[in-house]
C-alpha cells in the first residue's frame, strides 16, 4: 500500500463519487419540481437512504462498526426510534440515549 | 454570494446537531484512517474530495483489504450512488434563473445525506432566489466541518479510547436514522422507507453488492405509485 496508490484510490472513490452527484445535476436539468418524476425520485432517494442506515446496522462490512455485536445496534436502534417519540421528536436526546445504549451494551454490560 | 444573509443563515442552520451528527463519525472516520495506514494529508484528501461517509470507509477498507482500484471504484459507486437521485431531487428545489448552470455542478460536492434532509426541512420558507446561497452555506459548512474534524481524529485519536471511536461511529447512523423517520409524512414517503429497509434485507443476502441500489428502485417505486395520488408535500 504505497502512499500514491493510497492517493489514487481516494482519486478513484471521488471519481466513483462525484459523477453521481454530476450526473444528477445533469439529469435534472428539466425537471420541474411539479412533475411525477420529480416526486418518484424522491421516493427513490428516501428508499435508498433507509436501505443504507438497514445496512449499517444490520450488515456493517466496514469501519469500527464490525466490533459491535449486531443485538446492541438493533437494541440501540430500538431505543432511538422510541426516545424520539417518547420525548416530542427531540433529536439530541433520542441521538444521545441511544449511543449511551449502544456503548453500555458493547463495552460496560 | 458568500456575504448574502441567506448564505450566513445556511451556515447557522448547519452549526449545532447536523454538524455534530456528520462531524463525530468523520472524527472516528479520521481516527479510523491512521489505524489503517493513512497520513494527514490523505486523510485530509479523503473528507475534501470524496465527502460521503460510507463511501470513504468503504474506500479505505478495500484498500486495506487488497482490491484494485477497479474494486474500489465499483464499491464505492454502489455505496454512494443515492447522490444520483438525491441530487436530481435536490436541484429542481433551489435553481433559479440568476445562477449559472457551472454553480450547480460545484454546489453538487455539497449535496450530502445531512445537507439534503436539513434543506428540505427548510426549503419552503425560503425564497427562490435565496436557495442556492442558503445551501451553499448549509453543505458548504458541513463540508469544511468534515474535513476539519477527520484531521482532528486523526491528529488526537490516541487520546481518545477506542470505546468512544465506536460510540461516534454509532452517531451518525442514528442521525441518519432520525432525519429519515422525520419524514413520516406522506404515505408514499413513509411506504419507501419501510420498504427500502425490508428489501434491503431481503436483497443482501441475494445480491449483497447491488442491494441499497435496487431496494431503494424497488421501494421509491412502489411507494410512489401506490400513492401517487397522494397531495405532494414536496
Amino acid at each position: 500500500m504505497t502512499s500514491n496508490y493510497i492517493y489514487l484510490s481516494i482519486l478513484v472513490a471521488t471519481i466513483a463519487t462525484y459523477s453521481c452527484r454530476a450526473f444528477g445535476v445533469f439529469s435534472s436539468r428539466n425537471l420541474s419540481t411539479e412533475s411525477p418524476i420529480f416526486h418518484w425520485i424522491k421516493c427513490v432517494s428516501i428508499g435508498i437512504i433507509s436501505a443504507v442506515i438497514t445496512k449499517i446496522i444490520l450488515f456493517p462490512s466496514v469501519g469500527l462498526l464490525i466490533e459491535s455485536t449486531l443485538e446492541s445496534r438493533i437494541i440501540s436502534t430500538l431505543v432511538a426510534l422510541a426516545v424520539y417519540f417518547l420525548f416530542k421528536k427531540n433529536v439530541i436526546v433520542s441521538i444521545f440515549v441511544s449511543t449511551m445504549t449502544f456503548l453500555l451494551i458493547n463495552f460496560y454490560l | 454570494m458568500f456575504t448574502s444573509l441567506s448564505f450566513r443563515q445556511g451556515i447557522k442552520h448547519a452549526m449545532g446537531i447536523p454538524a455534530v451528527g456528520l462531524g463525530s463519525s468523520m472524527f472516528a472516520f479520521g481516527a479510523y484512517l491512521k489505524s489503517s495506514g493513512f497520513d494527514l494529508f490523505q486523510s485530509f484528501a479523503s473528507s475534501f474530495f470524496t465527502f460521503a461517509l460510507p463511501g470513504q470507509f468503504v474506500m479505505a477498507e478495500t484498500l486495506v483489504a487488497g482490491g484494485t482500484l477497479l474494486n474500489i471504484f465499483l464499491a464505492v459507486f454502489l455505496t454512494n450512488a443515492r447522490l444520483y437521485p438525491m441530487t436530481v431531487n435536490l436541484i429542481p428545489v433551489i435553481r433559479h434563473p440568476h445562477y449559472p448552470k457551472w454553480k450547480y455542478y460545484i454546489l453538487a460536492h455539497f449535496v450530502a445525506v445531512t445537507s439534503w434532509f436539513n434543506m428540505f426541512a427548510i426549503h419552503k420558507t425560503l425564497p427562490q432566489e435565496e436557495k442556492f446561497d442558503y445551501f451553499l452555506g448549509l453543505g458548504g459548512f458541513l463540508w469544511a466541518n468534515s474535513i476539519l474534524c477527520t484531521v482532528l481524529g486523526f491528529l488526537i485519536s490516541d487520546f481518545v479510547s477506542h470505546e468512544i471511536l465506536v460510540g461516534l461511529v454509532f452517531i451518525n447512523p442514528m442521525y441518519f436514522l432520525v432525519m429519515t423517520i422525520s419524514n413520516l409524512v406522506e404515505k408514499k414517503l413513509i411506504t419507501s422507507i419501510l420498504l427500502g429497509s425490508f428489501f434491503s434485507i431481503i436483497l443482501f443476502y441475494l445480491i449483497p453488492d447491488w442491494s441499497i441500489v435496487i431496494s431503494g428502485l424497488l421501494s421509491g417505486t412502489i411507494g410512489f405509485f401506490i400513492f401517487r395520488k397522494e397531495s405532494n408535500d414536496q
